[in-house]
């Protein structure tokens, strides 16, 4: 009798003690396969954290950003989807119905306000805001030298001046800017934007997103123009429509090359890699600078800050805990100063900008020194912009727009009539 | 037909076949070109004749990105799938053609018409029962809906060469004694082995080269070759060199197999000419 | 339908059974396999699909709209254009892909040397998946080093180089031109085998009453091969009417909707749009099978064989 009671002691032992030790696998779907060093950062991440806690096995699996999107909508459409995974604040589609976990309980006194507040649904924060970025007008520094064209201490050149340096680039054959619209559907809309955020200021330019400001209206239409006179000299290189994103960063700086590039501050993850594997050659000097100043701007300063990769859980995960612990591991002014030297783009983090040091302390330097004082508007149009505008505005502004298959009547009219209902 | 080459000139006739070889082979022989040359080399000048012949670059594909993998899914898969499409859709359609009875063009119809529905929306509902049945994610799932997906051309094509045989042989075959099942099996099958074999190569080329389906229901282990290609098309640095490799890996396979069974083909088909 | 599509002696008085009734065994045992997976596999989701079309789906809960649905479908410009693309494409393409087939079959027919290779030659492009067809032609249409705007360039015709894919008015032409460039060879491929399978008597017939080729071409083989060429005909359309990974690889619906395909359209709303809505993108799938329905019985209807063909 003693034995069988003893006998059920150790049992209960033996099994309490593997539940507390219990193995808890967590699966995790990312963009970022082709981008190395996001990749490392995250795999770094996930390596520390199941340093720390031995009974989390985490199984990640990589990812192309189109791929996962349409991977993730299936899978939870039918239920069965990952843990963790990677997602961008436009996604409002998740939070509409209630796929995702709330995550209060991270620590969102580490985190910016303004980052907080793009992942914000009704009340609840619903996504760990890991990558911010903003827009930078990118330039081969030995390149404009040799166009003749000096940067100002502002940053910024004039309309005027940047008209210039089109048609002198073109004068010597090089391609004033590369861009390309590919596989994105964002690219192409920046040099739109940028120009209409500044003319317009950030509550008209908020109001015209949302329809509620007509596209007809003059500041709107001379701006289309402005631009398009840019596009007309031959501001971007001929194969626009279908270069890729990956493929612009190599027009830039490697082959043929370009003067300027205009592209989210995400640059450093691709530029940043050895040259075998798509990044800068050797010796290449890149500068940063402001989108040129639009004739009578309302807001010069105002320019786009987006909320990029971050992380959501699945509310159906088994579990919960675990998850939002390995989210809050991220929270840590150490984390993201890590991520801003190594994979030197902006983050919703906050970081110690005190203690910033690293390889690329030069170039986050730039890019500070380029948003100095800006006012920023939160989101890509792309990402405020829901149903049918946003797929006219995609495809006129992105696309056809900037490859000069469209008038601007035309573009002004179909913007317009796509907010009618 | 012989007078018809005369009137045309032979030149005429040779010219325009040797341009329309050019126009539908030349790709292809490009792409062939370009899967023995790096990328770097490619870039220089795309269209040169490969100076140095990299055939390590198949050993790269093969090994180094997974291909065997793929290679094999796609083996598997394919075969199972068009041996049971041959087998029950002949069966089926054998069925329909020789048969008369209530229903018979009705339920015809309703497969038939299953052709023309798009996958794109099937494919959810598809993903849901494969979830359910613990299919999803298997060999054996994509192998199902594959055969799903082609039973109505299968039967289709089998139907209409079936319905034409002619109907003494099968009253014959009656006369003697034979169960419905040997006559399907002796007398409708050996005759249309024309359409069947063009069944199995129609089936084959497209389930080999099917996309869709499997991007949706397959997991990075369960992958096909079409889904592999997209491995060398990062974003960064289009491997126009390697992805040519792995096209080449792709194609060789169904063209030696069409070469094989074509001969087959033709020789049943010249044979049946002459009655 | 079969009537319809070969010109086969009235089946009556040929494959009348000797028994009375239809032996129900057999026949159930022939076709239960092919319904079995014809109803899991497809005629479940169609049906689940109709019933999506009425309701606003999402992942927990389904909520019954009525035709809301359709009503905003029949508001939907980006959805017609998307129509008109697919039956344009659709229409085209097996004008094109069946004249040139029927021609290259006589080719061979002709007894020219070295067919086994053409034969081949001809035929790889429809053995090359979507993905492939999809990556060389982007490459072929690159505005600066492909192929297409390099020939022109090399034969002084420079002036006229496009962005082949990138211009709203000439990215439809080109893509059906592409697959004109992949099913042409598979059409010959069949055309070839219904010209070999005519009875020889015939053509030897025709030879002796002295007819000039064009005359026994359109008098004698065509109306012969005519079921073969309804065939191939359905068969492309149907194939253009469904066409979606092409256009994926290399214009994803571009440029301004101009090769937009309802596939890719549905695509989008029930992938890409932010919605998980299903209801509506299955709207679109149930209006599309009507009209592709409508096309093919127009199709056959069209085709239809006016007398009967006796050899």
């Amino acid at each position: 009798m003693r034995t069988l009671r003893w006998l059920v002691a150790v049992l209960a032992v033996t099994f309490a003690s593997a539940a507390l030790g219990q193995q808890v696998k967590l699966t995790f779907w990312s963009h970022w396969a082709a981008e190395k060093i996001k990749r490392d950062f995250v795999e770094e991440a996930i390596r520390r954290f199941e340093a720390a806690h031995p009974n989390v096995k985490i199984e990640a699996t990589w990812y192309e950003k189109n791929a996962l999107y349409a991977a993730l909508k299936t899978a939870l459409r039918a239920g069965t989807g990952p843990d963790i995974f990677y997602a961008e604040p436009d996604q409002v589609e998740y939070m509409e119905n209630g796929l995702l976990l709330d995550l209060s309980p991270l620590d969102w006194s580490g985190i910016e306000p303004w980052a907080k507040q793009i992942w914000t649904y009704k009340g609840k924060p619903y996504g760990l805001p890991l990558e911010a970025w903003t827009i930078e007008l990118y330039y081969n520094k030995k390149a404009l030298a040799d166009l003749g064209v000096t940067v100002p201490a502002s940053l910024q050149l004039s309309a005027g001046s940047f008209t210039d340096l089109v048609k002198k680039a073109r004068a010597k054959s090089m391609t004033p800017m590369s861009l390309g619209v590919g596989d994105r559907p964002f690219p192409g809309a920046f040099l739109v934007h940028e120009a209409l955020v500044k003319k317009l200021g950030l509550e008209d330019y908020a109001n015209l997103l949302a329809g509620k400001l007509s596209w007809s209206d003059p500041r709107v239409v001379d701006t289309l123009k402005l631009v398009r006179s840019w596009t007309e000299a031959g501001l971007l290189p001929t194969t626009f429509t279908t270069l890729k994103l990956g493929e612009s960063h190599t027009y830039f700086y490697a082959n043929p090359g370009a003067a300027t590039f205009l592209m989210g501050s995400f640059y450093s993850s691709r530029a940043f890699n050895p040259p075998d594997k798509g990044g800068e050659p050797a010796g290449f000097q890149v500068g940063i600078m402001k989108y040129p100043a639009v004739p009578q701007g309302a807001c010069e300063e105002c320019r786009t800050l987006a909320v990029g990769g971050s992380y959501v859980v699945n509310a159906g995960t088994k579990n919960p805990r675990e998850a939002i612990e390995f989210l809050d591991a991220f929270v840590d002014p150490a984390m993201a100063n890590r991520w801003l030297e190594n994979v030197v783009v902006q983050t919703g983090l906050k970081a110690d900008l005190s203690k910033i040091g690293g390889p690329h302390a030069a170039y986050l330097k730039e890019l500070f020194a380029a948003d100095a004082n800006a006012k920023y508007f939160f989101g890509l149009p792309n990402q405020r912009m829901q149903g049918k505008p946003k797929e006219v505005f995609t495809q006129v502004f992105n696309n056809a727009f900037p490859a000069g298959t469209i008038s601007v009547e035309d573009a002004v009219k179909q913007m317009n009539a796509a907010y009618a209902r | 037909m012989k007078r018809a080459i005369g009137l045309l000139g032979r030149g005429g006739l040779f010219a325009v076949v040797a341009l329309y070889t050019a126009f539908a082979a030349g790709p292809f022989l490009w792409v062939a070109t370009m899967s023995l040359r790096t990328t770097s080399e490619i870039s220089i000048d795309h269209y040169a004749w490969p100076a140095k012949w990299h055939w390590e670059k198949f050993g790269q594909a093969w090994f180094n990105s997974n291909y065997n993998v793929y290679f094999g899914n796609s083996l598997i898969v394919v075969v199972s799938a068009v041996a049971l499409l041959t087998v029950i859709g002949s069966m089926a359609a054998h069925c329909f053609a020789r048969y008369r009875f209530r229903g018979n063009r009705a339920l015809y119809f309703i497969v038939f018409s299953a052709i023309i529905f798009p996958p794109q929306i099937t494919i959810i509902a598809l993903f849901q029962i494969l979830v359910q049945y613990g299919l999803y994610n298997t060999l054996a799932g994509l192998a199902l809906v594959y055969v799903a997906v082609q039973l109505p051309l299968t039967v289709y094509i089998l139907e209409t060469f079936f319905a034409r045989i002619p109907g003494d042989l099968f009253d014959a075959a009656r006369i003697d004694g034979y169960p419905e099942w040997q006559i399907f099996w002796k007398v409708s099958l050996p005759i249309a082995l024309p359409a069947i074999a063009t069944a199995v190569i129609l089936n084959t080329i497209l389930l080999w080269n099917e996309f869709l389906y499997a991007v949706v229901i397959t997991d990075e282990s369960k992958r096909t070759l079409p889904l592999g290609i997209q491995r060398f098309m990062g974003d960064q640095l289009e491997d126009v060199g390697m992805i040519a490799t792995g096209l080449m890996i792709a194609i060789v396979p169904v063209v030696l197999i069409y070469a094989f069974f074509s001969e087959k083909l033709i020789q049943g088909m010249t044979a049946g000419a002459v009655k | 339908m079969a009537s319809l599509v070969a010109p086969t002696p009235p089946r009556a008085a040929s494959t009348a059974l000797r028994v009375d009734r239809p032996p129900w065994g057999a026949i159930v045992a022939f076709l239960l396999p092919a319904f079995t997976v014809y109803v899991a596999f497809t005629a479940y989701p169609v049906l689940r699909t109709l019933w999506n079309s009425v309701r606003t789906v999402l992942p927990r809960n389904a909520e019954f709209v009525g035709l809301a649905n359709y009503a905003a479908l029949a508001r939907d410009d980006l959805f017609w254009r998307a129509v008109q693309n697919t039956f344009v494409w659709a229409c085209v393409s097996p004008l094109a892909e069946v004249t040139i087939g029927l021609l290259l079959a006589l080719a061979l027919y002709a007894r020219i040397p070295g067919r086994r290779f053409f034969r081949i030659a001809w035929f790889t492009p429809v053995l090359m998946s979507y993905i492939v067809v999809g990556i060389i032609w982007v490459w072929i249409y690159n505005y600066d080093w492909g192929a297409a705007n390099a020939l022109l360039r090399a034969v002084g015709l420079g002036a006229y180089v496009q962005a082949w894919i990138g211009d709203p008015r000439v990215a439809l032409p080109s893509l059906i031109f592409v697959t004109t460039w992949m099913w042409t060879g598979f059409n010959m491929v069949v055309l070839l085998a219904a010209m070999h399978s005519l009875p020889s008597e015939v053509l030897e017939a025709a030879e002796l009453d002295n007819c000039g080729w064009a005359a026994k071409l359109w008098h004698v083989v065509i109306p012969l091969i005519r079921p073969t060429i309804l065939n191939l005909v359905v068969l492309s359309f149907i194939g253009k009417m469904k066409i979606f990974d092409l256009v994926w690889i290399t214009t994803k619906g571009g440029p301004l909707w101009s090769t937009e395909t309802v596939s890719t359209y549905l695509y989008k709303r029930a992938f890409e749009w932010s919605t998980f809505d299903l209801g509506y993108p299955s709207t679109i799938a149930v209006v599309w099978f009507v009209i592709v329905l409508a096309g093919v019985l127009g199709l056959t209807w069209l085709f239809r064989t006016r007398e009967r063909l006796e050899y």
